[in-house]
């Protein structure tokens, strides 16, 4: 939205006494819709209620009336599914992980909507570029590989199996044991949120950024060159922020089955 | 690459069965074990820091120390097969 005003300003590169308009923070941050109270309700989370929508609606489509032989919607559905089974849960947790497959499908394409939000006109925002959003899902699967953990190995047992790896002098646990603790417990979550939302910030910051740029420069001499090499590099960068955006929704899915993989059996 | 026999309990953790560990796992593990040495051991030394009065003297030790001791870990847990 701020982005909006910058670019509606009609500020260029040789008019005298004008800066570039640089995007910074106020780029994630966006007027209330509307408010209930102190409650204020912002584009990111209507973009991802839609997300929410896009992917029940096309879930529920896809398997509400199975038939045999796919076809259509159920056709692309299975082939989602399919991936995200063979691909990732059969690859990390083994036969074991197809009780957790529909979990993993609802992170994939959940995640991935709300990241593809990037680069659709209008929206054009990558939801999980605010921290809040990876934090919750990842708030699910803390709890999810932590119950799962301590349901399989037992209260003391996970925590032994986690903090004491076998076949180590005794006097080296007192070093490696709260590194073993600080690693799993609290660095694993926090890694596996702030990836996602950085890559989602950096890409959608680097657009808007060049996008303004295009702008900014275009001028009726040189300008214009300065203006078309922006540009050029904006539609790069889409091309590169489709494929981040599938990337980092696959890598969250894996390192979540990888996760649950490693409280279902003690690690080696 | 298929789970039969990829990860054991503790009693039958050297019969090399760690071949078959995943890679991305690992290395993200690695990292994960990197961040963590760091944050419990620069962390200590900060502590020390503070109750021993110097400004930055054992913060950057137990940051180095912190590192090393990760590393064992990584070896220990993905090094060995």
């Amino acid at each position: 939205m701020a982005a909006d005003v910058q670019l509606a300003s009609s500020c260029h590169l040789f008019d005298a006494g004008c800066g570039f308009p640089s995007p910074g923070l106020n780029i994630y941050e966006f007027k209330p819709i509307f408010s209930i109270g102190a409650f204020d309700f912002t584009k990111p989370m209507l973009l991802a209620l839609i997300s929410m929508l896009i992917v029940i609606v096309f879930f529920w489509s896809a398997f509400s009336r199975p038939k045999l032989v796919p076809r259509g919607v159920q056709n692309v559905g299975e082939l989602g599914y399919l991936f995200v089974r063979d691909q990732i849960s059969r690859e990390t947790i083994g036969k074991k992980g197809d009780h957790f497959v529909p979990f993993l499908v609802s992170i994939f394409f959940f995640v991935w909507i709300m990241n593809v939000m990037s680069i659709i006109p209008f929206a054009q925002f990558p939801v999980t570029s605010r921290i809040a959003f990876p934090a919750s899902i990842v708030g699910m699967v803390w709890l999810t590989y932590l119950y799962l953990g301590i349901k399989h190995q037992g209260l003391v047992g996970y925590f032994k199996n986690m903090m004491f790896p076998p076949g180590l002098p005794k006097w080296i646990y007192v070093l490696l044991a709260p590194i073993e603790f600080v690693s799993n417990i609290i660095v694993r979550p926090f890694t596996l949120a702030v990836r996602l939302f950085a890559n989602m910030f950096a890409g959608h910051m680097l657009i808007v950024t060049f996008s303004v740029a295009a702008w900014y420069l275009l001028g009726f001499h040189i300008g214009a060159l300065y203006s078309a090499t922006s540009f050029i590099v904006v539609v790069i960068m889409v091309a590169f922020e489709l494929m981040i955006q599938a990337l980092q929704a696959y890598i969250i899915t894996l390192l979540t089955a990888s996760y649950i993989s490693s409280s279902l059996e003690a690690e080696h | 690459m298929s789970k039969s026999g990829r990860r054991s309990g503790p009693e039958s953790s050297h019969n090399g069965d760690s071949q078959g560990n995943n890679l991305a796992d690992a290395t993200w593990a690695s990292i994960s074990y990197i961040l963590g040495g760091m944050a419990v051991y620069g962390g200590l030394g900060w502590l020390i820091d503070r109750w021993t009065g110097h400004s930055a003297l054992f913060l950057p030790i137990g940051v180095i120390v912190g590192v090393a001791l990760a590393l064992v870990l990584v070896y220990v847990r993905h090094g060995r097969s």
